[in-house]
């Protein structure tokens, strides 16, 4: 029976692409513990906004779940963060409301700072956000929008990272606040938060268009036509399974609002001229001139990402000459 | 009035005089109003790209006439030019922590000009919509006004024969009467030039450093610098270029530099000239030159009378004591000689007064001789 053979080689095959298709739900079925860590911290940490006076009511800022796995692979060193030196939990020094240990600085501004004043001494504490926007800002593949655009600090940047599972108790919640929340339950919450899935789809360079043809202000220059699709597939290409990326590009449209800044997310933003205008509005004196506008977008983030070229007086590489 | 009295009164008005100058050179009083609503711009140069945009607009709207290299070729930025008669601005490369950053010269337009407090024929003025102007009807050519430039900008025009003037950014005055931005700030393609009332401005240069943490030097020069200017730069931040080098050696954390002089010397602007405007460190001395001019004739002229009317005095009080001498001396010698003439006769008289006059006259001979002629 020579056709036996195929049928048992095809069966062998259906059968490998069941294994392979069912691997990750047998992960997922797991879900409860996670990978361990090699300084020997629990992998996920759920850190609870500890006050003094806990609030009777059970209300308080949503708890944060920190992966502390993910983190120490990308620092150099524990004292990025734990910055005196002693491993303990943040809150032992910083708390709600600020403690003589942790020079009074509250829980708020140890996770939130940025301006944060470079020490003699050598070791200069870094936040939450501070070391994000520095990583961000120095990460080539990420720099060219983190130099140029700030993210908006709305209630899905904070979301971003107060993130626990909206299992939580009011009880656990308080008990956490409390300090008395027992092991178990924190590392089930931590688990439960990490392995939540997270279904944000992003948008595709195939969702914009494939090329935008700039002529609001040719003049002395020939219309550019700008090549959207490819400028977007290139970014998306370079942070692609970015963990980093992942985590915090948590709308459809994140990629996008670097340009399209300011307005509303949306995958049809408005044009750049609904805002800059030709000449300088003077009721707005540093909102930049429609072909400044361009320029220090493009420019910005070209040079953020070392583009070498065009060069920046390199008019007609990016728009020909009229003849 | 004697002597004395003169020159007591001299003395306590010269007292009061100097005490008045110090008081003046103290207190800073402002030759020149300073007008909050005045117009300034902000120089970004974190944004400057080079292009001498500005330039050519510069070139343009002033009808100067046209370089010998064209405003295309960038590679002219690389030689620190300065401002002259016929380029009112200038933009130039300057290495901040070995990343090309470029600035664009021109006049500084100060609160508190160094050029008007040094020109005595009143060319300069600071106008109330923040330029320093320029009228050249009454210019002598001293060029005053170059040397007082802390900035090195008013141009001269060397090679006119006659009436050659000073020439330097004027803020296009003109243009900005008629409601127009000045031609620099117009052609930037960056918008590195913001234009605004000086107010804003520094405002808005605050607002940029706090939204983009580590890329400014947290200074806005000229905001005091020379008493204050109504063009204004901010600098990229010294440790924006070392970020690299930073993170391979992180140890070595340094703390920040004090007062962002590195960043602001790489980019070739001083941070030595202070906070005091430059017209204020001669204000004193020169605030102490009418007082000179209208005492120092008075006590002098007055020393000199006094010393001549008693020269005089002197003279006097000798010619009518020599003329007593004289007329005693001739009383005596008739004396002596009517006395001879009744004794011994008319004869031996003659004789006597023969005798004596010759012995006079030898006796005043010697004696003039001796002393020399006194006039």
């Amino acid at each position: 029976m020579r056709n036996g053979t195929v049928l048992l080689l095809l069966a062998a095959l259906a059968l490998a692409g069941v294994v392979c298709l069912s691997a990750p739900g047998t992960a997922a079925a797991k879900a409860a513990t996670l990978a361990s860590t090699d300084s020997g911290a629990p992998s996920a940490i759920v850190m609870f906004p500890v006050s003094a006076k806990p609030n009777p009511k059970g209300t308080a800022m949503t708890p944060t779940v920190f992966n502390h796995l993910n983190h120490e692979k990308a620092v150099a060193k524990c004292e990025t963060c734990h910055h005196t030196g002693d491993p303990v939990a943040c809150s032992t020094c910083h708390t709600i409301e600020g403690k003589a240990e942790g020079n009074f600085v509250t829980m708020e501004r140890a996770m939130h700072a940025t301006h944060i004043h470079k020490r003699g001494n050598g070791t200069t504490p870094t936040s939450c956000v501070s070391c994000h926007e520095d990583v961000t800002r120095k990460r080539q593949e990420c720099a060219g929008c983190h130099n140029i655009v700030v993210p908006r600090h709305d209630a899905a940047w904070c979301a971003s990272c107060h993130n626990v599972t909206t299992s939580i108790t009011p009880e656990q919640l308080q008990q956490g606040i409390d300090g008395t929340l027992s092991l178990e339950q924190r590392e089930s919450l931590a688990a439960d938060t990490v392995h939540t899935p997270k279904p944000t789809r992003m948008l595709t360079p195939m969702d914009g268009p494939y090329k935008v043809r700039i002529d609001a202000l040719a003049e002395k220059y020939l219309p550019n036509n700008f090549t959207h699709r490819r400028h977007v597939s290139s970014l998306m290409e370079k942070i692609r399974g970015d963990k980093l990326a992942r985590a915090f590009h948590n709308q459809p449209e994140t990629l996008c609002s670097t340009c399209h800044h300011r307005s509303p997310l949306s995958a049809t933003p408005p044009k750049c001229g609904s805002c800059h205008t030709k000449d300088i509005d003077h009721r707005y004196p540093d909102r930049p001139n429609l072909k400044a506008a361009y320029h220090l977008q493009c420019m910005g983030c070209h040079k953020a990402m070392n583009v070498g070229r065009p060069k920046n007086t390199d008019c007609t590489t990016c728009h020909k000459a009229r003849q | 009035m004697n002597r004395r009295k003169f020159l007591t009164l001299m003395g306590s008005a010269g007292m009061v005089s100097a005490l008045g100058t110090a008081k003046v050179a103290k207190a800073g009083v402002h030759t020149f109003p300073y007008y909050p609503d005045s117009y300034g711009v902000l120089h970004d140069a974190t944004r400057c790209i080079g292009c001498r945009r500005c330039e050519e607009a510069c070139n343009a709207v002033n009808k100067l006439p046209k370089p010998e290299k064209p405003f295309t070729d960038t590679s002219v930025t690389g030689t620190k030019r300065r401002t002259t008669a016929y380029a009112w601005t200038v933009v130039n490369k300057y290495k901040v922590n070995g990343k090309d950053v470029f600035r664009k010269l021109q006049c500084f337009h100060c609160n508190d000009p160094a050029c008007a407090s040094a020109c005595f024929a009143k060319c300069f003025q600071k106008q109330p919509d923040g330029s320093v102007t320029y009228d050249g009807t009454q210019c002598v050519g001293c060029r005053y006004c170059m040397v007082a430039c802390p900035f090195y900008v008013p141009g001269f025009q060397y090679d006119e024969a006659f009436d050659p003037l000073v020439q330097k950014c004027t803020f296009c005055e003109p243009r900005l009467k008629e409601g127009k931005l000045p031609g620099c700030v117009e052609a930037c393609p960056m918008d590195a030039l913001t234009f605004g009332r000086r107010s804003d401005l520094l405002n808005l240069a605050r607002a940029r450093i706090a939204e983009n943490p580590g890329k400014y030097a947290n200074y806005i020069y000229g905001e005091h610098d020379a008493g204050g200017t109504a063009w204004m730069v901010l600098a990229p931040s010294a440790a924006a270029g070392k970020q690299d080098q930073d993170a391979k050696d992180a140890k070595e954390e340094k703390p920040v530099v004090k007062n962002h002089e590195d960043e602001f010397k790489q980019l070739g602007l001083d941070r030595h000239l202070g906070t005091q405007p430059m017209g204020e460190l001669t204000y004193g001395a020169l605030g102490a030159v009418p007082m000179i001019v209208a005492f120092w004739p008075v006590l002098f002229g007055g020393a000199y009378a006094i010393s001549k009317r008693r020269e005089a005095r002197f003279k006097a009080e000798k010619e009518a004591h020599v003329e007593a001498t004289k007329n005693d001396l001739a009383a005596a010698v008739d004396a002596a000689v009517r006395k001879i003439e009744e004794t011994q006769g008319p004869g031996a008289a003659d004789t006597a007064r023969r005798a004596m006059a010759e012995a006079l006259k030898s006796r005043e001979m010697t004696s003039a001789a001796e002393h020399g002629e006194d006039k």
